[in-house]
């Protein structure tokens, strides 16, 4: 069960936060998902790397398929966004979560990873509450680690 | 009297639908075309047979051939291709930019479809403002403005030019020396109220020169090959049209036999390139050309005809500049293609009571297409770019697009309008 092997202290945002404290927490702990959580401790959200370091890339980018005409993106590699969009609160760019149970299989929470193309993924109990996080490296280290007992069958 | 009463209120009815968008106008108009059909059975004026030959197959297979040619044009990166090119060019200076970025954009439309025109160099072009730390709004209306007003040049450059050549019979040569001449001096008008308009972002100075210095544009040309096929084939489809009298063959046939040989001599996958084509211009179109009809059929065009030339001894040249500018005020609030479908059956009429009508096509080709500009709504190429836009910091609402494109649309009628009435009543 996923449950021991999950990361238990999980580091998480309260629905509060901005999203300025998210990417301080995200740069102190060096992490690529940020859990969001009610008061009564609920997952509500995730906060990634990507919807964090959007808000650098222009818009304008989503509507042209190859940009490799370019080297680099000129005065758009120092434009900052602003104070006031970095002020805003979190629940405006966090995404609907993508969870499991604590009582799921590792493999079976490493192919919801591969389905979302995610590496951390929140762990939550029956009633939705976060209890920790699993990520890709936790799930290889525990199955790989059982292909040491793999033997030849006799004959 | 009572099938004219009924056509009206069908066409009228539809006309409301799609004008206050309370219904896709795809979809409203081909509802209102039915019904005019119906009722045509019921009431013994207007039939199936009747409703066929209202549409005009010239005006729908020059489109149609026109769209495909784009279809298979559109994912080589040419657009993109040239869009980067000049932009290199410009060195980085604004309004050697804006007006490279809008000579393109106007010389691509002349030819082919606005709307991918736009759809196309505007992101590029949003990208390449941005990387030099430029406000891309001058860039983006210049685009869009010069477009629509380039489209009028040609036959083939605007929906309405095509309904209107193909109603009069003017050739592909009748707009290069009609409608040319007049839109290559309003042409650098709009781009004289522009520079005006926009002195402030256009003295603005661009940073990271040399990222522009080393954009490559070939990494933008996906597929050279097929481009190139593209662009021999529609050469020899121009040099086509300007043989249509010589040869006695429609810009139709033209533009399908293009469209034929590119697909095959690229032989592109067809599912994709034909799900390319604007089916519902197409169909908005044909419906258009059927409701059209039936008003025809019920004799309410006749009606209105004999009731304009009655009010019609106004002097020629002022009934022209009525017709011109009550046509582009029209145009910028709602669509052209309507309007231009409805006035030629009243301008048909009115030339079977006396009046000279070739004058009267030429107001509506102007009135129709510098209309356009007037409003964020005018033209579809005013909608894209605006939605475009919102990727940037600067989005372009109504409100922004009338500061920048209203003055664009009087300053260009007014010239136009002075330019026409020289040339078709004191020179012709």
């Amino acid at each position: 069960m996923i449950k021991n092997y999950m990361k238990s202290k999980v580091i998480y945002l309260s629905t509060a936060s901005t999203i300025l404290e998210a990417a301080a927490i995200i740069t102190k702990h060096h992490i690529g998902l940020l859990p969001v959580v009610d008061d009564q401790k609920r997952l509500c959200g995730v906060v990634s790397l990507q919807d964090l370091l959007s808000l650098e890339l222009p818009a304008i980018l989503t509507l042209i398929d190859d940009f490799d005409f370019l080297n680099d993106f000129g005065a758009i590699e120092t434009t900052r966004p602003t104070f006031r969009e970095v002020t805003r609160p979190i629940t405006e760019i966090m995404e609907p979560p993508t969870y499991i149970f604590e009582d799921s299989g590792l493999l079976f929470a490493y192919s919801v990873m591969l389905k979302h193309n995610l590496y951390d993924l929140p762990v939550v109990s029956k009633d939705m509450l976060l209890v920790g996080i699993v990520s890709r490296v936790d799930i290889a280290v525990k199955v790989l680690s059982n292909w040491d007992q793999i033997r030849e069958i006799p004959q | 009297m009572i099938p004219a009463i009924l056509s009206s209120i069908v066409f009228l009815a539809t006309l409301i639908l799609i004008f206050t968008e309370k219904l896709n106008r795809v979809i409203a108009s081909t509802i209102g075309a039915v019904i005019m059909v119906i009722l045509g059975l019921f009431f013994n004026f207007y039939d199936e047979s009747q409703a066929l030959a209202s549409v005009d197959f010239n005006t729908a297979g020059l489109l149609l051939g026109m769209m495909v040619i784009v279809a298979i044009l559109e994912p080589t990166g040419f657009f993109q291709y040239l869009a980067i090119s000049v932009s290199k060019q410009s060195k980085g200076k604004p309004f050697r930019l804006l007006v490279l970025l809008g000579a393109i954009t106007t010389v691509i439309s002349m030819f082919l479809d606005n709307v991918t025109t736009v759809v196309l160099i505007a992101p590029v072009t949003i990208l390449i403002c941005e990387i030099l730390g430029l406000s891309p709004l001058p860039y983006l209306m210049a685009e869009a403005l010069l477009s629509d007003t380039g489209g009028i040049a040609t036959l083939i450059g605007d929906p309405p030019n095509i309904i209107i050549g193909s109603a009069a019979g003017f050739t592909f040569i009748d707009f290069l020396t009609h409608s040319l001449p007049i839109i290559a001096v309003v042409w650098f008008v709009a781009l004289l109220i522009l520079r005006l308009l926009f002195t402030k972002e256009l003295s603005a100075k661009p940073s990271n020169l040399e990222t522009l210095q080393d954009l490559n544009p070939k990494n933008a040309l996906n597929d050279p090959k097929s481009a190139k096929k593209v662009i021999i084939v529609i050469s020899i489809a121009i040099l086509f049209f300007f043989l249509e009298e010589l040869l006695a063959i429609k810009p139709s046939l033209v533009a399908l036999g293009a469209a034929a040989v590119i697909l095959v001599w690229v032989r592109p996958p067809i599912q994709e390139t034909l799900k390319r084509v604007h089916w519902d211009v197409l169909i908005f179109f044909i419906a258009l050309f059927i409701l059209i009809g039936g008003l025809e059929a019920s004799g309410v065009m006749g009606l209105l005809a004999k009731q304009i030339a009655l009010a019609g001894n106004l002097p020629p040249i002022l009934f022209s500049l009525i017709l011109l500018w009550g046509v582009a005020i029209l145009s910028a609030l709602v669509d052209n293609v309507p309007i231009t479908i409805a006035l030629i059956p009243i301008i048909q009429g009115l030339g079977g009571t006396g009046i000279p009508i070739e004058p009267l096509w030429w107001a509506l080709v102007f009135g129709a297409g510098l209309g356009g500009n007037g409003t964020i709504i005018g033209s579809t190429a005013n909608i894209v770019v605006a939605s475009v836009s919102e990727k940037t910091g600067t989005p372009i609402t109504p409100k922004l697009w009338n500061r920048y494109g209203l003055p664009v649309m009087l300053g260009t009628l007014l010239v136009a309008s002075i330019l026409y009435v020289v040339f078709y009543y004191l020179v012709y």
